[in-house]
């Protein structure tokens, strides 16, 4: 497909933003890598946890971000609102697919097993499972309007099964550990400097997640002023949902 | 109107699913069983293979590293059963740490081919004066 849009001139802030990222990203495997103390436990094995961690939280605040656009594209029909649902939920994949690669990375050697079907890691490959969805499924509607209510709607789901999933080692019996960081009034369990490089690490894939997610927009709003790519406008004939 | 007729069928049946998911998750997914609730009702899980959860009971671990045998006592502070895992212990395996066990009993004793740890939730540095022992960590790690 030619296209003679010209691209917009690329926004200093973005240069910015990505930098960021990598440096805070650098900086916080140093931190956890070489400050972080050795756990009385887990020993060397808790610097896995900074990055398990950190990425599973910004997969859950992805699919937040992505849900909360899928509403506003149901209510308003604005286009852009779908876009910015997609690239939320691009990056939510991926960050939930680290976190399960890096799940399975930090549990082998510390509970014994790569992976067992307790209710938070079947929730959290769930939510994967749903993400995959959602491309699959606009892979197949044409209709950019159909396309973007359905996936929407499928972000909403994704969006519930979250409190569950971080709830579930207090609500049910798993294998996983508890939270150490209680924000329903358990209390803080974890050292306060592994505490902060915890949320330097956070901070830092949260960069990582905004810097990819603006990317993605800039690039989905080119799309869409190409006139949405590959996919024609839907017939008259076409049953809207 | 026709859009609130929507909205309100879309609420009631995510409510449903919802309260639907619960309850699986609840009933279906209870990981594993506590010593005190197979105490309490050994017949229902009889000749089958189980998930049992608890602590390791100080002073009860023997390992017999010819055989390959662990054995020690898993107890909830109610109940106390004897495990003997086929198996080398996992590396954070040790006393009054929490462990899953899978497998089924046989005259009183849990035999378990799968041990899993199921650590705590607290992270800390090791104190002044207990230094941990990396070496030993080290060597359990190879």
């Amino acid at each position: 497909m030619t296209t003679t849009v010209q691209s917009a001139g690329r926004p200093a802030w973005l240069n910015a933003l990505a930098f960021a990222a990598v440096a805070a990203s650098l900086f916080g495997a140093y931190l956890g890598l070489r400050v972080s103390p050795v756990d009385v436990n887990q020993g060397d094995l808790i610097r896995v946890m900074y990055a398990h961690v950190a990425v599973a939280w910004v997969s859950f605040a992805a699919v937040a971000v992505s849900a909360v656009a899928g509403i506003v594209y149901l209510w308003r029909d604005r286009p852009i609102a779908d876009v910015v649902s997609v690239a939320a939920a691009e990056g939510a994949l991926l960050f939930g697919a680290l976190t399960i690669v890096g799940g399975m990375t930090y549990s082998k050697p510390t509970l014994g097993t790569f992976w067992t079907w307790d209710a938070k890691l079947t929730l959290t490959a769930l939510m994967v499972a749903l993400l995959v969805g959602v491309f699959v499924v606009r892979g197949l509607i044409a209709d950019p309007v159909r396309r973007g209510r359905v996936s929407a709607v499928i972000m909403l789901i994704v969006l519930a099964s979250l409190p569950l999933n971080y709830l579930a080692a207090e609500w049910f019996r798993t294998l996983h550990p508890a939270k150490a960081i209680d924000l329903t009034g358990g209390g803080v369990t974890i050292e306060p400097v592994m505490l902060n490089i915890l949320l330097f690490n956070v901070v830092a894939a949260g960069l990582v997640f905004a810097w990819l997610l603006f990317e993605r927009i800039r690039l989905g709003m080119q799309e869409q002023q190409d006139g949405d790519g590959q996919a024609p406008s839907a017939p008259a004939e076409a049953v809207h949902v | 109107m026709k859009r609130w007729v929507y909205a309100l069928l879309g609420v009631a049946v995510l409510g449903v699913a919802g309260v639907l998911i619960q309850r699986a998750l609840g009933e279906a997914l209870v990981y594993f069983i506590l010593p005190s609730e197979y105490a309490a009702d050994p017949a229902t899980y009889e000749d089958r293979r189980i998930r049992l959860g608890g602590i390791v009971s100080p002073g009860t671990v023997q390992y017999d590293d010819q055989k390959l045998v662990l054995a020690f006592d898993v107890t909830d502070s109610l109940q106390t059963f004897p495990v003997e895992h086929i198996g080398t212990p996992p590396e954070l395996f040790k006393e009054n740490t929490g462990v899953v066990v899978e497998g089924s009993f046989e005259d009183g004793t849990f035999k378990s081919d799968n041990l899993l740890v199921k650590h705590t939730e607290v992270y800390e540095a090791p104190k002044d004066g207990e230094p941990i022992d990396v070496e030993a960590l080290k060597e359990s790690l190879e």
